[in-house]
């Protein structure tokens, strides 16, 4: 296609957007809330995702004491922590601390503590084991070496529970592929009916534009090109308010789910480029499918 | 130029449009095609412009036949055929000078050559103040000047109208007839249908008279 028809077509497309306004307008919401929906899965499936790929490269190990440890106890046994490949030390949880954190959830029933002559919670150390960086590091040996020590009572980590979320996740994934798929032709059928309405609106146009002696391809490259556009409209606005939706409710949540809190993170750039490009290339579609009735003329 | 060979036309069950007809047009014509309201004017007028298919016969427009035309032959035959349609068939949201600059762009004309030509026919039509009108805000005189510049602008081999006065009031109707003698006597083919008597007292031009879908 020639540069110059090329920019014809694409100031005729402009011209056509701005001429059916409010035709225009009802394509472009009905298209954003169809992406929008199909966006919020990519968010929440994406997430999903790269939670458990986080977990199962480390977990989390909790290390309860008897007592309240000495503080040179504490430093000892951070010390043949740090011998061992992979772990990091995340933060020590002294008794007090722990019954401040319970009386934190409790909220206003957190009276009823205060009925306790002893602190009945153990002080503990919270580590992370990393397994990427050293593939032989056994949360089991790490657990076997610890409960050893003396002022260790007992050694939790959530090794079954990230195995048995693996394949829930697994199985989730499946699910996700193929719910995203049908959400996916639903929005592509959405869309390609709101353009369908838009060159309805039009049809008396394309009648004209053949009579004549315009090509098919004359009369198709504009609403070719109008289609994408509002696939792209489209496309944005569904980001846009998945965006502030993401940053006004979704990061006040507190998700916790196990041991670990769940942070969620919006879209990357490229995930939203991806996205941009995928609502053009609907656009287009839904174009293509619904001219194509229209040509009998 | 035109050929039409036993062309017979049928909507679903209804009485047929056309039945039989057959019917040349010599390059640089001119033909009025008359008969009563419902006698088969239009539909032998989109016959030749393939807006319809016969449902038998043969049409021949320009050499190509009609029946096994392809779509981008047919776009290309029709932009040497101007057509002033009885309805207008004008562009509402598109301006006087965007409705007539459509076949030249369709065409490909850069768009210097489709202001220069537009221009021209614009003013042949005295409509050069119009040009930033929409054609709502026209009457229908403008309104039908406008089918004609666009029908003329591409200077078409053969040129259709249909009851190309049909709107307009005596004195309009002489100003319209008298500019298509002016195109014919550029060569050009000219198929008029009208129902009006009035239009062809003294005419010494080719009549053709349909009634109930026949040639009389």
């Amino acid at each position: 296609m020639r540069i110059t028809f090329f920019r014809y077509f694409f100031r005729q497309a402009v011209a056509n957007i701005l001429r059916n306004r409010l035709v225009h307008l009802v394509g472009v919401g009905t298209m954003a809330i169809a992406f929008l929906i199909f966006n919020a899965f990519v968010l929440i499936f994406v997430n999903l995702n790269h939670w458990t790929e986080e977990q199962g490269r480390s977990l989390s190990m909790s290390i309860y004491f008897k007592e309240e440890p000495e503080r040179v106890v504490l430093e000892n046994i951070k010390k043949e922590l740090l011998h061992f490949p992979g772990v990091t030390i995340k933060r020590f949880i002294s008794k007090d601390d722990a019954m401040e954190s319970i009386k934190g959830q409790l909220g206003d029933k957190a009276g009823l503590l205060d009925g306790l002559k002893v602190n009945p919670l153990p002080a503990s150390l919270e580590i992370i084991l990393s397994r990427d960086k050293n593939g032989d590091s056994s949360p089991y040996q790490l657990k076997t070496m610890l409960e050893r020590i003396d002022s260790v009572d007992e050694v939790q980590y959530s090794q079954e529970w990230i195995e048995r979320f693996q394949a829930i996740m697994e199985a989730i994934k499946l699910i996700g592929i193929i719910f995203g798929g049908l959400l996916f032709l639903a929005a592509l059928f959405i869309i390609t009916n709101t353009i369908k309405l838009t060159i309805y609106s039009r049809k008396d146009e394309i009648e004209i534009l053949k009579l004549v002696g315009a090509t098919n391809r004359f009369v198709k490259t504009p609403f070719l090109i109008e289609g994408s556009i509002q696939g792209f409209l489209g496309g944005s606005v569904a980001i846009i308010i998945l965006f502030l939706s993401y940053i006004t409710v979704i990061t006040r949540l507190d998700l916790r789910v196990g041991f670990t809190s769940l942070d969620i993170v919006f879209l990357s750039p490229q995930f939203i480029l991806l996205l941009l490009i995928m609502s053009i290339i609907t656009g287009f579609i839904g174009s293509t499918i619904s001219l194509g009735r229209f040509f009998r003329i | 130029m035109i050929q039409l060979f036993h062309v017979y036309k049928s909507f679903g069950s209804k009485n047929p449009a056309l039945i039989d007809v057959s019917l040349t047009a010599k390059k640089g014509e001119f033909v009025f095609i008359t008969g009563p309201s419902g006698a088969g004017k239009s539909t032998l007028l989109k016959i030749i412009f393939c807006a319809e298919k016969p449902t038998s016969g043969h049409a021949l427009v320009d050499g190509r036949n009609l029946n096994r035309i392809k779509d981008r032959d047919l776009a290309l035959l029709r932009r040497k055929i101007g057509v002033i349609f009885q309805d207008f068939k004008l562009l509402p949201r598109r301006n006087v000078f965007e409705n007539v600059a459509l076949v030249l762009e369709i065409m490909g004309f850069p768009l210097s050559m489709i202001r220069k030509k537009v221009h021209q026919a614009l003013r042949y039509l005295d409509l050069a103040n119009k040009e930033g009108y929409y054609p709502p805000q026209l009457s229908g005189g403008e309104q039908q000047r406008v089918a004609i510049a666009r029908a003329i602008i591409n200077n078409p081999l053969i040129l259709l109208a249909d009851e190309p006065t049909g709107n307009l009031d005596p004195g309009l109707t002489m100003e319209i007839m008298a500019l298509l003698r002016e195109i014919h006597s550029r060569g050009t083919t000219v198929i008029v249908a009208t129902h009006s008597r009035e239009l062809l007292k003294d005419t010494r031009r080719r009549i053709v008279t349909l009634n109930k879908g026949r040639i009389v």
